[in-house]
């Protein structure tokens, strides 16, 4: 090769290089406009952060309003309408500087009043508000722009509590905050999000659209917080009830993101070149809870047999469709995507497949095969099918299982009286502090009254040193695994559906977000 | 035949009052709560508990009941708990798609019925004959579920001809409703033109076989005019009363289609009502179906007059 030749061929590749540099850029380069069409199961019953622990209505409503914290990548609370907070030396006064300037969606600024309004009206409705303000000895304005409270005891969960996206401390303006009684969802929906609601047509679609007086705050966007940016013009969000519709829509292009698909379609989608199969993490980890009010699952050996006798992979394996994705193994009760409470404790009694232990549990139990209500529904197909496994698994150690199958109205219902079961499936999804978790409380159905698990609780509620609650959360996964309030099956994933053109969409956070996304022309 | 209408105008009173309570009492007699499903799985019993209050739910069953038939006397079927508005609204939205939906699909179905009963009939026992009643045995056998995602598969995905799924108004844009409407027609059609073809047939037959068929054909008349002219009004009767029922049916809601389809009629709206336990919807939705019910039956009736000069209503 000659040199002059060598040149030329080192130019015509470095400008081919130029150009397909230039072209990945710009795929790369975030671009104003377009109609972000995205398929989901049904309606919300609310947009009302507030009001309902629904899923559906914590992703729609996470567009619409902010809270005073969001979550970062690690799932810790970050600042999003909070400047910054302060905390007395006692630990007893926090007082939160808010940013100036954030308008709501009516024009109107954000103020203390505000705030001071929405976290009243939340602290009265929201789970996390009433574990919060039960802490809560006063809250009120200081100025325009700061807001204090003072709370009865030292709590570890402030800010947490204002920071989780799940019926969440959303501001509202004060004057809506007031019309409505926490017992009344709101109907009227303005919050400071980067979209506003356009319209609600029920079964046709829910229209955001471009917020364009937000003020971004100027961090990188970080988890669920830090800059929100929104390119899109709008968000159409299409209720579309049957899976195989959404599959196919978001096939043919009808639709650019398809949540809460079958594990079935997986394959299909991996052969689309227009689309991309996303696992969505942590989904759930699957459950069945023991009433332990009343019946026979308040004998603790009962449930340690139930515990004993489990084979939990094959379980998992066929309720994720046999596909390794889509499950993972782990005892840890809170998930690895929280990195700060996911624990690695060797030696617990979980998936022991041991039938000799069972056995001899359920003798000591003094158990003569009563039959065990066992309550799951088909309108969730995972929670049958490994309730149908159970069954299997169970009875082979001489449990007798009367799975009773009922539609999921009737199963919230009945979950709700100690009389009408013995155990029920569900599932648990993410919570970001130990004492989110539900199942460990009085109040939930199965209501766990242990007296040791209870004071843990209290004490992770008091307790602000980080390492004291990692210790702390580690002895109750220990005395979990022990007392069984539940059964922790392994982790269960979701498969989500996006075209090529969406970009910018953050994989990572559990729940879907639209905001620093952007559509590809 | 004015008696006679009024007659039957006024037994829709007692047919709807007996219709309107059994739905209430069975849809607040199963299991289950809207609540419940409203404030999400984890709300405290607490919460359920003020909300039922506020809702009205914690009064007794006959007082709900006593309630509702003075809302309704008065216009008024109530206001839906998920939908944040009156269930008149949300029944009026859900008609025309409904109404659409209906039409399209018993278009489709007669004009894939009709034309293959008499042809089956006409050709008795031949190889048409045994075609046809396949394709209506299979039309009758194959689940519409199937059906559909079947169509969506191919005429979508496949071969990009037509949208997936989804609904425009005719009002708003024609051609885009047409495209949108041409596969649930298509494979609802093709359903319920399996009944009508069977039935045409078995008409056809009794009709070609009556005394005044071979007098037509004595006379010299071609096949056509002896199976189109003479035969088949005479075959019409119970045609029309396939008809009248297959309306009927498709106005109470194409459930699997406007599920599969999302479209957003009177079907999908009272399964999504049943599931959240959204009783004025559910209550509502049964309302204007068993109205339907009984109003096209009373027009099937007057149809028969037109059709068979010889039916009289005293």
């Amino acid at each position: 090769m000659t040199a002059g030749r060598f040149v030329s061929r080192g130019v015509l590749a470095l400008v081919a290089l130029v150009l397909l540099g230039a072209g990945a850029l710009a795929a790369d380069t975030p671009r104003r406009g377009g109609v972000l069409r995205v398929g989901n199961l049904g309606e919300p019953p609310a947009l009302d952060a507030h009001w309902t622990t629904a899923s559906i209505t914590e992703t729609l409503t996470n567009h619409i309003y902010e809270g005073l914290y969001s979550l970062d990548a690690g799932n810790r609370p970050i600042p999003m309408l909070a400047e910054s907070h302060t905390v007395s030396r006692d630990g007893l006064t926090y007082t939160f500087k808010l940013r100036q300037g954030v308008k709501f969606h009516n024009g109107k600024e954000m103020t203390s009043d505000d705030v001071v309004a929405s976290l009243t009206r939340w602290g009265k409705q929201s789970i996390y508000g009433k574990a919060l303000f039960a802490q809560v000895a006063e809250w009120k304005v200081v100025d325009k722009h700061t807001a204090e409270m003072k709370l009865k005891e030292k709590s570890a969960i402030v800010l947490i509590s204002l920071a989780v996206p799940n019926n969440f401390a959303a501001i509202y303006p004060r004057e809506i905050a007031e019309k409505f009684p926490p017992e009344i969802k709101v109907t009227e929906y303005v919050g400071t999000g980067p979209f506003k609601l356009a319209e609600w047509k029920p079964d046709q679609h829910i229209r955001m659209i471009r917020f364009d007086e937000y003020k971004p705050r100027g961090e990188k966007p970080n988890g669920y917080g830090g800059g929100k940016t929104a390119y899109l013009d709008e968000i159409l969000w299409i209720p579309v009830p049957e899976v195989a519709t959404r599959v196919a829509q978001v096939e043919t292009g009808e639709l650019e993101f398809a949540d809460d698909l079958n594990l079935d379609a997986y394959d299909r989608l991996r052969k689309n070149p227009n689309v991309r199969p996303l696992v969505s993490k942590p989904y759930y980890w699957l459950v069945a809870v023991f009433n332990k009010k009343e019946g026979l699952m308040t004998n603790q050996k009962l449930r340690q047999a139930w515990q004993a006798a489990l084979d939990i992979e094959p379980i998992m394996k066929n309720v994720a469709g046999g596909k390794s994705e889509f499950y993972r193994m782990d005892s840890s009760l809170a998930p690895v995507e929280i990195t700060a409470w996911h624990t690695k404790l060797a030696g617990l009694p979980w998936n022991e497949r041991n039938k000799e232990k069972a056995q001899k549990l359920l003798q000591d139990a003094g158990y003569k095969k009563e039959p065990i209500r066992f309550m799951t529904t088909q309108e969730y197909k995972w929670m049958y099918d490994f309730a149908l496994l159970t069954k299997q698994q169970l009875e082979d150690v001489g449990f007798n299982i009367d799975l009773q199958v009922v539609d999921w109205a009737t199963l919230v219902k009945r979950r709700n009286n100690a009389k009408e079961y013995d155990v029920f499936t569900t599932g648990i999804g993410a919570f970001y502090d130990p004492t989110h978790h539900i199942y460990l409380t009085s109040s939930w159905p199965g209501w766990t009254t242990d007296e040791d698990i209870l004071r843990l609780q209290a004490e992770l509620a008091r307790e602000t040193d980080p390492k004291k609650r990692l210790a702390l959360w580690e002895q109750q996964t220990r005395q979990f695994y022990e007392k069984v309030p539940v059964i922790r099956y392994g982790d269960l994933f979701g498969l989500r559906a996006i075209r090529n053109t969406v970009k910018g969409f953050n994989e990572k956070t559990e729940r879907i977000r639209f905001y620093n996304v952007w559509l590809e022309k | 035949m004015t008696p006679y209408l009024l007659r039957r105008v006024l037994a829709l009173v007692p047919v709807l009052a007996v219709v309107v309570t059994v739905v209430f009492l069975l849809i607040h007699l199963i299991p289950g709560d809207p609540v419940g499903v409203m404030l999400g799985p984890d709300a405290t019993p607490a919460q359920v508990q003020a909300t039922r209050q506020a809702l009205g739910l914690d009064r007794p069953l006959h007082e709900q009941l006593l309630k509702f038939y003075s809302r309704v006397l008065r216009g008024d079927l109530g206001q839906s708990y998920f939908l944040d508005r009156p269930v008149t609204t949300a029944l009026l939205e859900r008609a025309e798609p409904t109404l659409v939906l209906t039409l399209a699909s018993l278009l489709v179905a007669i004009a894939i019925g009709v034309p293959s009963g008499i042809v089956a009939a006409a050709h008795r026992g031949s190889a048409w004959d045994r075609l046809l009643m396949l394709g209506a045995l299979l039309g009758v056998c194959v689940p519409g579920f199937w059906l559909s995602l079947n169509f969506i598969y191919l005429f979508a995905v496949r071969l990009g001809w037509l949208p997936a799924a989804g609904y425009t108004s005719i009002f708003a844009d024609p051609v885009a409703a047409l495209r949108y409407m041409v596969l649930p027609a298509v494979s609802l059609g093709f359903s319920q033109s399996a009944l009508i073809a069977r039935i045409s047939r078995s008409c056809m037959l009794e009709a070609l076989q009556q005394d005044y068929v071979r007098t037509a054909r004595a006379k010299g008349l071609s096949q056509g005019a002896v199976t189109w002219i003479h035969a088949f009004r005479n075959a019409l009767v119970p045609v029309v009363t396939v008809i009248g029922i297959t309306t009927a049916i498709l106005i109470g809601g194409a459930v699997v289609t406007e599920i599969v389809f999302n479209i957003p009629g009177l079907g999908r709206l009272i399964i999504s009502a049943v599931l959240r336990r959204d009783y004025p919807v559910v209550q509502g939705v049964i309302l204007v179906t068993a109205t339907a019910y009984v109003l096209i039956n009373l027009a099937v009736d007057i149809l028969y007059v037109f059709i068979d000069p010889r039916i009289r209503y005293e």
